[in-house]
């Protein structure tokens, strides 16, 4: 029977009656549930509190009982009886009311009055229903179940697959979906050429060994581990964390399963002894956003933290929003205010600190010292294989350095004056056995900044030791001048006895660093500042510089604690020693330390290593007799630091140096979950961190899912018990979410489209019993997330032409049924990565380290503080490293990612928008990246080839894995020819383009490469280069 | 292929429903949501789906929801919170108890920042205040050139905020949220109404900074969270390039630029002949629109049409200078090209010490060049559809810091100017000693509710769905101030 209002859409949607003749019946999940969802819910749901006239509709039982006012909301089979489709079809006081702005259609209204006619069937939410793993449709010609549930569904709607993606253009997209680089032309020749039945199957093999395979991988999870390299909040300071992503990288090159991924990255710590790498994975808790600005209430922030986390673990593991219940019970689905707060008590062991600083006005002694340059504890240092190798590497160049800087005294001249520097220090060494002097007939002034104190004085003894009449307070200085034996100053050392902690209620919590600064006072009376090569003490406190500690005491001596009498001493060595002129003298201005006494001393001589200058071991051989004549080195690495025998090469050893000391014996800290006492977790009332009067709440899992567990008074449960049971048989949601994630990853849309809400407002999924039956196997298989991989992309689907057919644009406008491929553009990184690749110029040599730091734009940090930053690019040696290691600056994301689309990180990022804006042509033209890339690829192409033609040929098999259409080669040999002319009538043009970049500028006919730049700029910038097709 | 967008997904659903699976299909009225939720959804770019959208953007609504009074938004954000007792809210008796013990009955439970564990005490205005205008409107004498225009201001006396830190109180303000994604103000406007120009961005960030009280900010304060990216702010930047790559590399010029960027187009509609992926005509547009950017940058970064007398009304001592002077000049050049959403942020304003000097400063850096903004833009007749937001974060405590205030969201002052606002007027009061908003207190949710009103958007109706859930600029909450507009 057709209703009236049922025939007026018969009449609009005539493309319905074509391919429908029958009416099907209603699905709960299908038809009513989205409706009720976003109409009805909110009001008449599973929030108790908002609930209206005591109605609820999400369940049935409490559907069909009367309401306070004695009316019975629905009336299985009679629909004429149902208060709620009396109150749909009521013009005059309908429902929803219209001060919602969500009317329901006629033709939903009948949806309604229909579904309560055939007896308001309620299903429950498929999402969270135990997970049984369907059947394989029959009758399919296929053998990869994929493949028989999506061709049924195509059958069903008389719609054919598309054929199978050319074989080139078959190859880059599991090229680029597997490891996020394109094929090279030896790929994909080797490839065109294998005639065996599974050449693509063993292609895949490759590519899924590949550790690269791992690298692409890493970009989808750190977006949900929300990794990133810096805070987030306010001052966005440095965090050290890059082995947590190098655990994700190794994690899925040696296919790791997922529930064990699952409880490394929850609670490694809590695993029977665990190993490093398990403790590295515990970053994943860390990785929340922090503050440490002034001002802000620890209380407070830790409870910012602890929602986050919640936020992010369902997200990540359940593809559920739990964030709407922080602050009530969730309108849409059935997660409650308690759920969301026993999920967070799981972490309530997580040490962490609200405030990341010992502030007077929110003190924390553990934090004692802390600045805006410290670290974020609790961290590890583990192994870096990326650092160890440079760590080697650094050690053999500063070797290979010192053997070639003590050459010097081959040179016959040198040599004669090695000798008489010899005979001086011999006669030095008689006057001053020691070799270290103290400093005699100062002068001596006290300041505060600028400004004199008169009153002040210090006390000289004959060993050198300094004793002012109080300590050098804050901003304070102490200037001495004075004119050392025979005017030669190379170093001054600093001895200091006890250090005594600084008194409890003060406003810094540690005294500025002791630092100690020389000038030379000329006749004039002007002082010219000696920079120091650099110092070294026996023993310091650690100075960062936002976040990375500082090697040496050359900028300042933070002084440790010492409780008992113990010597600690410190030498600077100057990078030019100097010898004084007549009239001249040398001023030393020391500040900071807050010490009632030390020792300071000066010596002619230096040392290459200042804590070896002038020690005993030194001293004997420059005092040994023969010591001019067969040198031992360290007697002439001590001539070269004495002397400006040869400055530059003292910098270059110190930078040598500073290469070895940046690789930290090849180790890294990173941050780590430590276990603490749990603190208290209180069920807030609408998220309020300062209302304590909700009841504490214990760690639990989920309360509508299956399989719940609950902490009891004895048995307090652990993150342990949480990763266990997210990835145990009862929990349906899990599996569910991480394979409708792959899906999206290699046909650019879930099976549930929203991948991050699976829950009543998220989309039933297109293929239900495929989602299922993935998650099931997924599951089943042991969490085996390649074989998963392997069997999305081996699938006919996945292998499908991605040509848009016309044909099924009213059918499937938006190609849920899969009846091709989806072409995708590449995400940001790849976008950066495939254009070096085909460059030639992407730096592939290791897997993992630190992050890289590709140009950006001068001035981008001008709006961070504290500290001040600016940005400096990497140099050669990390400049080209793939776009996973690219530095992830929360508040300012590195503009090229940012371009296009990669999220801040600033929360579980599941999914990310692919858009297609100016600022991503923009990047493409004009980012020195890609003019760089451009320019490297043309020399490429320049040096290889016989004629343009076959050059041409070869760019676009480097670029697009193919060979160039007859129009696309005459257009752009007309383009060449002409940018050829443009760049003869002007070189300099041609020389700028092939500067720029920190890769050596190209060699050869600069027009010549200038032109072909522009080509390579072309290919570059085309749709082709950054979509996967 | 498209990841998820909330229109595109509402989208599918309605089709599949409609089309493939349901018993009935949906109405009318549906197929027009279905078509103006199309337009929205080309916004994220839409491989696979037939439809993509017109470079060119004109907003998901496609009418008013009320009368338009104001067509753009200027918003001069004085990040770091400047102090109320010293620009707007003159308060005698906090003045009378300067220095004396701070009445506990005030701050008993309350949150405080950097003032935790320290014994409070008043601390009056350092300054004098004068009265202005027809409406005797009171302005701290720091201001002298605001007071002057005060009959073209409303100053809210008792706004409301509710985080105590910078960091999140500038997500508040900006996106009425503290949870991170959520769009910002300029880019709901962005979304929701589109931008009058096709040559520039549509949403445009400025920032200066003044010689003390500094704190850092965020490009999340600008950023479209949610909302497909074209949607989120452009940060000009002072040094280099306005905007990040729109200088030609070197030795790559116009006409050069111009020939690669025909050729890419060509090689583009090459593979639309074979693939026709419908995502290659935006890409095409959007190349014109960035080489439209190379030149029409440069010409709106470029003062030299400007007069001698306007540089001067403004106190721009060199153009370009990345001053506050300059990017209010720079703003009304923006306001004239059509874009919807101009923001510039002077960070100068957080004195926990040296409040006089720092408010002194803080003054002097942006007193002239707001005043000559508003009466620039008045007399060009376009302060008529211009609304101009004037204000921080937060504000500062009626209890001293040392030398200074700490922060204070019980009550801040901030003003509006311009399109359907109520000038000549001050809304709202506080308690004597200036610690709460007393009298029609205003929140931040009201504010934008209120702001997006006068842009003729109901702001329950400007919404996205993200992860299964409407999302708005006001959240749950906002009501419109009435009583700030005309």
């Amino acid at each position: 029977m057709i209703r009236p209002v049922l025939l007026s859409v018969w009449l609009t949607a005539p493309l319905l009656a074509a391919t429908s003749g029958v009416q099907p019946s209603i699905s709960f999940n299908r038809d009513i549930r989205p409706i009720m969802s976003d109409t009805c819910f909110h009001c008449h749901g599973f929030d108790s509190k908002t609930r209206e006239a005591g109605l609820r509709l999400d369940v049935r039982e409490e559907a069909l009982k009367p309401t306070k006012n004695d009316l019975i909301p629905i009336v299985p089979g009679k629909p004429e009886e149902s208060e709620i489709i009396q109150r749909i079809m009521d013009p005059g006081d309908p429902m929803p009311p219209e001060t919602m702005h969500k009317n329901l259609t006629p033709a939903q209204k009948e949806l309604f009055r229909r579904w309560v006619a055939e007896g308001a069937v309620y299903e429950p939410h498929w999402a969270y229903t135990p997970l049984v793993k369907p059947e394989v449709p029959r009758g399919q010609k296929v053998t990869n179940p994929i493949d028989a549930f999506i061709q049924a569904r195509l059958a069903e709607k008389k719609i054919k697959p598309s054929p199978e993606a050319e074989k080139t253009r078959l190859l880059r997209r599991v090229s680029l979906d597997l490891t996020g680089l394109p094929p090279t032309a030896a790929e994909t020749a080797a490839f065109l050429a294998d005639r065996s039945r599974n050449a693509y199957e063993k292609q895949v093999e490759r590519l899924l060994a590949s550790l690269h395979h791992g690298e692409r991988m890493a970009v989808w999870w750190l977006d949900i581990a929300r990794f990133s390299d810096t805070v987030g909040f306010h001052g966005d300071q440095n965090q050290r964390i890059f082995p947590y992503r190098d655990y994700v990288i190794n994690a899925f090159n040696s296919n790791k399963r997922f529930d064990q991924f699952t409880a490394e990255q929850l609670a490694g710590d809590l695993l029977p002894n665990p190993t490093s790498e398990q403790r590295v994975a515990t970053g994943y808790n860390r990785l929340n956003m922090m503050t440490r600005e002034g001002g802000a209430q620890p209380a407070e922030y830790l409870a910012k933290y602890g929602a986050e986390r919640v936020r992010g673990v369902s997200a990540a593991w359940f593809g559920s929003t739990f964030g709407c219940a922080e602050c009530h019970d969730h309108k849409f689905d059935p997660i409650k205010a308690k759920d969301f707060y026993e999920l967070q008590s799981f972490f309530a062991d997580v040490k962490q600190y609200g405030v990341y600083n010992d502030y007077d006005y929110t003190p924390n002694p553990e934090l004692k010292g802390f600045s805006n340059d410290s670290p974020f504890p609790p961290e590890l240092e583990v192994e870096s294989p990326y650092l160890a190798t440079r760590y080697a590497r650094a050690n053999d160049e500063l070797a290979a350095l010192v053997a070639s800087l003590r050459q010097r005294v081959a040179d016959p001249a040198a040599a004669v004056r090695f000798g008489a520097w010899s005979g001086e220090t011999r006669a030095y060494l008689g006057r001053v056995p020691s070799g270290w002097e103290p400093i005699r007939d100062a002068t001596s002034e006290f300041r505060l900044r600028d400004k004199v104190l008169p009153e002040r004085t210090v006390e000289f003894e004959a060993d050198g030791t300094l004793r002012p009449d109080k300590p050098l307070g804050f901003r304070e200085s102490l200037r001495l001048k004075f004119r050392p034996d025979e005017g030669r100053l190379a170093s001054i050392r600093i001895d200091v006895g006890l250090v005594p902690e600084p008194p409890a209620k003060k406003r810094r919590s540690s005294p500025q660093p002791l630092m100690p600064r020389v000038s030379v006072i000329g006749a004039d009376g002007k002082a010219r500042e000696l920079p120091w090569a650099y110092g070294e003490a026996t023993a310091k406190a650690p100075r960062y510089e936002n976040g990375f500690e500082l090697h040496g005491v050359t900028a300042g001596w933070r002084l440790p604690e010492v409780k008992a009498p113990e010597n600690l001493t410190a030498v600077w060595v100057l990078a030019e020693p100097v010898a004084l002129q007549p009239g001249e003298s040398l001023q030393l201005i020391l500040t900071g330390g807050e010490l009632p006494a030390m020792r300071v001393t000066t010596s002619r001589l230096g040392a290459p290593q200042p804590l070896a200058t002038a020690s005993s071991a030194t001293l004997a051989k420059l005092t040994a007799p023969n010591s001019a004549a067969s040198p031992d080195g360290s007697v002439i690495d001590a001539w070269l630091a004495s002397t400006r025998e040869d400055s530059a090469g003292m910098v270059r050893y110190h930078r040598a140096v500073a290469k070895v000391s940046d690789t930290h014996g090849g180790k890294a800290m990173t941050m780590v979950t430590e276990a603490a006492p749990p603190i208290p977790v209180r069920l807030l009332h609408r998220g309020n961190w300062q209302d304590e009067t909700g009841p504490l709440v214990t760690p639990a899992t989920p309360s509508f899912l299956p399989g719940r567990l609950e902490s009891t008074p004895d048995q307090r449960l652990t993150r342990l018990d949480l990763a266990q049971w997210i990835t145990g048989r009862d929990n349906p949601i899990t599996a569910r979410a991480v394979t409708n994630r792959l899906w999206a990853m290699y046909f650019g849309i879930g099976l549930s489209a929203v991948v991050d809400d699976l829950g009543s407002q998220g989309e039933l999924p297109s293929h239900p019993e495929l989602l299922d039956w993935l998650a099931a196997e997924f599951r089943d298989g042991g969490w085996d997330l390649r074989q998963m991989i392997r069997l999305i992309v081996t699938s006919a689907t996945y292998r499908q032409s991605s040509d848009y057919r016309a044909e099924l644009r009213e059918a499937d406008p938006a190609n849920r049924l899969l009846a091709a491929q989806n072409p995708r553009r590449l995400e940001a990184e790849f976008v950066r990565d495939n254009a070096l690749f085909i460059a030639g110029a992407l730096d592939v040599r290791d897997i993992g380290g630190p992050s890289a730091k590709p140009y950006q734009p001068a001035g981008y940090y001008a709006a961070l503080q504290f500290p001040d930053r600016d940005y400096v690019n990497s140099d050669a040696d990390a400049q080209w490293r793939r776009g996973v290691y690219t530095h992830w600056q929360r508040t300012f994301l590195q503009p090229m990612l940012a371009n296009f689309d990669a999220p801040a990180r600033d929360e579980c990022a599941a999914q990310r928008n692919l858009s297609n804006t100016p600022q991503q042509a923009l990047t493409l033209l004009n980012d020195p990246t890609f003019v760089e890339a451009a320019r490297l690829f043309a020399a490429r192409l320049a040096a290889g080839g016989k004629d343009d033609t076959a050059r041409l040929r070869s760019a676009f098999r480097a670029a697009l894995a193919r060979d160039p259409k007859p129009a696309e080669l005459t257009a752009l040999t007309t383009f060449l020819a002409a940018q050829r002319a443009t760049y003869r009538a002007a070189p300099a043009e041609a020389e700028k383009l092939l500067r720029i970049g920190v890769a050596p500028p190209t060699t050869g006919d600069s027009a010549e490469l200038a032109a072909w730049t522009q080509v390579a700029r072309v290919l570059l910038n085309s749709q082709e280069v950054i979509t996967r097709y | 292929m498209n990841p998820f967008d909330a229109n595109r997904h509402a989208l599918s659903v309605n089709r599949r429903t409609f089309l493939t699976q349901s018993a009935y299909g949906l109405g009318g009225l549906a197929m027009a949501l279905m078509h103006q939720k199309l337009a929205a959804a080309g916004a994220g770019g839409s491989p696979g789906a037939p439809v993509t959208l017109p470079p060119g953007w004109s907003g998901a609504l496609r009418e008013a929801h009320l009368p338009v009074k104001a067509k753009r938004v200027i918003f001069l954000c004085m990040a770091g919170g400047p102090s109320q007792f010293e620009t707007f809210d003159w308060k005698p008796k906090l003045k009378e108890l300067d220095g004396q013990a701070f009445p506990d009955s005030f701050t008993k439970g309350q949150q405080l920042a950097q003032l935790q564990n320290a014994v409070l005490k008043a601390r009056g205005a350092f300054t004098a205040f004068k009265q202005h205008g027809q409406a005797g409107t009171e302005v701290s004498e720091l201001f002298p050139h605001i007071g002057s225009i005060a009959d073209d201001l409303c100053v809210i006396r008792s706004m409301q905020t509710e985080q105590i830190n910078h960091d999140t109180a500038h997500a508040f303000m900006n996106t009425g949220s503290i949870i991170k994604g959520r769009p910002s103000m300029g880019s709901w406007l962005l979304y929701g109404l589109g931008a009058e120009t096709q040559d520039l961005p549509g949403f445009i960030v400025l920032n200066s900074q003044g010689k003390f009280g500094l704190q850092p900010i965020s490009a999340r304060q600008w950023s479209s969270g949610v909302l497909p990216s074209r949607f989120q702010g452009i940060q000009f930047q002072s040094r280099g390039d306005a905007v990040h790559y729109v200088g030609n590399p070197e030795g790559v010029c116009q006409s050069t630029q111009r020939q690669v960027i025909d050729e890419v187009r060509r090689m583009n509609g090459l593979l639309a002949d074979e693939t026709r992926d419908p995502e290659i005509a935006t890409r095409i547009a959007q190349y014109e629109l960035a080489f439209k950017m190379q030149s029409s940058v440069p010409e709106l970064t470029d003062f030299k049409n400007e007069p001698q007398a306007m540089l001067d009304l403004y106190g721009v001592k060199e153009p370009g200078d990345g001053s506050f002077a300059s990017n209010c000049i720079l703003a009304r050049r923006l306001a004239e090209r059509g874009v919807r959403m101009i923001q510039l942020y002077h960070r100068a304003w957080d004195h926990h010490s040296d409040l006089e000097l720092g408010m002194k400063a803080g003054a002097k850096e942006v007193d002239q060049a707001t005043a000559a903004l508003i009466t620039d833009l008045k007399q060009r007749g376009m302060l008529d559809d211009t609304l101009i937001l004037w204000g921080g974060e937060f504000g500062r405590t009626p209890m001293g810091q040392g030398s200074g205030r700490d922060h204070h969201i019980n009550a801040f002052s901030v003003f509006i100017a311009g399109g359907g606002v109520k000038a000549g007027t001050v809304y709202g009061s506080t308690d004597e000693l200036g610690y709460r908003a007393q009298e029609n207190p205003v929140n931040v949710h009201d504010l934008h509710a209120t702001m997006l009103a006068l842009m003729g958007v109901d702001h329950h109706r400007l919404n996205t769905k993200f992860q299964g859930l409407d999302v708005r600029l006001t959240g749950v909450a906002g009501n419109v101030v009435k009583g700030i507009m005309a």
